[in-house]
C-alpha cells in the first residue's frame, strides 16, 4: 500500500501505467476502498470531460479545415505574392523614372505641401465651430474683403459660390509661416445641408510660380493652386466631383484678370 | 501521395475537439485550428519527419491560443461573470457528475492546468507527449494534472476521500 501514491492512482486512472505498475495498483485497490473510490472518481471526471467535449471531434470537418485545400490555397497565395512582388518592382521602377522626369514639376511647388496641410488644419479647426466659426461675418463682406486684402497685400474678392449652393459665412485672418507670406486669410462657405468648405489664401510665394494640385489630405479634399499673386487652397469633405466644381468656381473668380495665371488643371 | 498532409488531416478532429474545449466557442476554435493548420503546412519544412505530427500540431495550436489570449488580455477584455463558479452542491447521485458543473469547473482552472488536463483526459495523450507539447518536465505535468483534478473534485462537489491523504 505504501508504494501506491496519489500520482500512481491518477496515472492508473489515466491508463498511463505499464503492466507491472498496473498490477501493483490493482492489488492495492482490492484492499483499499478509499483508493478504489479515488480511482473511480478520477475516471468519472474523465468520462464527464469526454462526454462534454468529444462530440466536437466527431463533427464533419468543414472544408476550410481540409489540409489539402489549405495547402493548395497557401501555394496559390504564395504564387500571387510573387506576382505582387514583381508588380511592385515594376511600379517602383516606373515611379523612379516618372519621378526623375517630373523633377521640374515638384521643384516648382516646394511649399504647397505645407500650405495644404495648414489649410486643412485650419479647415478642421474652424468648421467645427458654430458660434465662432468666423471672425468677421459675411454681412460685413466689404470690410472683410478690404481688411484681408490689406493684410495679404493683394486684392482679395469674396468668390460668389451661389451657383454651387454655397453662401459666405465669413472670414478670418490666420498667422502663416514667414516664408510663405506670414499671413493667411480663411473664407468659410456653407450650403443648405450645413456642409462647410473653406478657402485658404496667402500672398504669392517668393518664387511666384504657378502650380496646381488636387489632393486628399487627412480625410479632406484639397485643391491647391498658386499664381504670381496668391496661393489658394479650397478644402472640404464633399464628394470629389462637387469639390472640383466648387474649386473650379473659386479658381475662375480669384484668378480673374490675372494674366499670369495658366489654365487650370482639370484632372 | 502526400504523407504529411494525410497525417495532418488525421489530427484535425482532435485539434478541433481540443480547441473547442479550450475556447468553449465553436467559431473561435475552428479559426484557431485553421491558423494552426496554415502555419503547420507553410512551415512543414521545419518539421522533423521522425517526430509525431500530432504533438507538433498541438504545440502550434497552443502557442496560437496563448498568443491570442495574451493580446485579448492586452485589449482589456473582461472576465465573464458566468465563468465564476457558484457554490457547489453535492452531486445528485453517486457516480454522476453534473456536466454543466464540470464545464464551469474546467473554465475556472488556471490555463496551464486546463491545457494539461484536456490533453490527457480528453485527448488521451501519454504523459510524456503531453509534457513535450507543454514543454514542461513530466513531474510538472503530473502536479498540474493533480491540482486540476483536485479543483474539479471540490467544485463539482464530488465526495472527498479524507483517508487518502495518508496514502502518500
Amino acid at each position: 500500500m505504501s508504494e501506491v501514491t496519489r500520482d500512481m492512482l491518477m496515472a492508473y486512472a489515466d491508463g498511463q501505467l505499464d503492466a507491472d505498475e498496473r498490477a501493483t495498483v490493482e492489488t492495492a485497490l482490492t484492499t483499499n476502498p478509499d483508493a478504489a473510490a479515488e480511482v473511480a472518481l478520477l475516471q468519472r471526471q474523465t468520462d464527464a470531460i469526454k462526454t462534454l467535449f468529444a462530440p466536437a471531434g466527431a463533427e464533419a470537418v468543414p472544408a476550410r479545415l481540409k489540409p489539402r485545400r489549405l495547402a493548395a490555397e497557401l501555394s496559390r497565395r504564395r504564387a500571387n505574392s510573387w506576382g505582387w512582388a514583381a508588380a511592385a518592382i515594376v511600379l517602383v521602377g516606373l515611379g523612379l523614372g516618372a519621378g526623375w522626369f517630373a523633377r521640374p514639376l515638384f521643384d516648382a511647388r516646394p511649399a504647397s505641401a505645407s500650405l495644404i496641410a495648414d489649410a486643412v488644419n485650419a479647415h478642421t479647426v474652424y468648421v467645427a465651430e458654430n458660434r465662432h466659426a468666423v471672425e468677421v461675418a459675411s454681412n460685413d463682406s466689404e470690410h472683410l474683403s478690404t481688411w484681408l486684402s490689406n493684410r495679404l497685400a493683394t486684392p482679395l474678392g469674396m468668390p460668389d459660390l451661389n451657383a454651387q449652393g454655397f453662401t459666405l459665412v465669413g472670414g478670418r485672418l490666420l498667422p502663416g509661416e514667414p516664408d510663405k507670406g506670414g499671413r493667411a486669410a480663411q473664407l468659410m462657405y456653407e450650403n443648405a445641408a450645413k456642409d462647410r468648405i473653406t478657402i485658404y489664401v496667402t500672398a504669392a510665394l517668393p518664387d511666384r510660380q504657378p502650380a496646381y494640385q488636387f489632393t486628399q489630405y487627412e480625410g479632406a479634399e484639397a485643391f491647391y493652386w498658386a499664381n504670381a499673386r496668391i496661393t489658394c487652397t479650397v478644402v472640404g469633405t464633399l464628394p470629389e466631383a462637387q469639390m472640383k466644381a466648387v474649386a473650379g468656381a473659386v479658381y475662375d473668380q480669384l484668378t480673374e484678370g490675372d494674366v499670369s495665371a495658366d489654365r487650370m488643371y482639370r484632372g | 501521395m502526400d504523407q504529411f498532409l494525410d497525417q495532418v488531416e488525421a489530427c484535425v478532429p482532435a485539434l478541433r475537439r481540443y480547441a473547442r474545449a479550450l475556447t468553449r466557442n465553436a467559431d473561435l476554435a475552428d479559426d484557431l485550428v485553421q491558423d494552426c493548420l496554415e502555419r503547420a503546412i507553410s512551415r512543414r519544412g521545419l518539421f522533423r519527419p521522425s517526430g509525431p505530427v500530432r504533438a507538433w500540431l498541438f504545440t502550434i495550436l497552443l502557442n496560437l491560443y496563448r498568443n491570442a489570449l495574451r493580446s485579448s488580455h492586452r485589449r482589456g477584455e473582461t472576465v465573464d461573470i458566468d465563468a465564476v463558479p457558484e457554490p457547489s452542491t453535492p452531486a445528485p447521485q453517486p457516480g454522476h457528475i453534473a456536466l454543466a458543473e464540470m464545464a464551469r469547473a474546467i473554465d475556472t482552472l488556471p490555463l496551464e492546468q486546463k491545457e494539461a488536463l484536456l490533453l490527457v483526459a480528453l485527448e488521451g495523450l501519454p504523459y510524456a507527449e503531453a509534457a513535450g507539447i507543454l514543454k514542461v518536465p513530466m513531474g510538472t505535468l503530473m502536479s498540474r494534472l493533480g491540482r486540476a483534478r483536485a479543483t474539479l473534485r471540490v467544485i463539482t462537489g464530488s465526495p472527498v476521500e479524507p483517508h487518502l491523504r495518508t496514502v502518500k
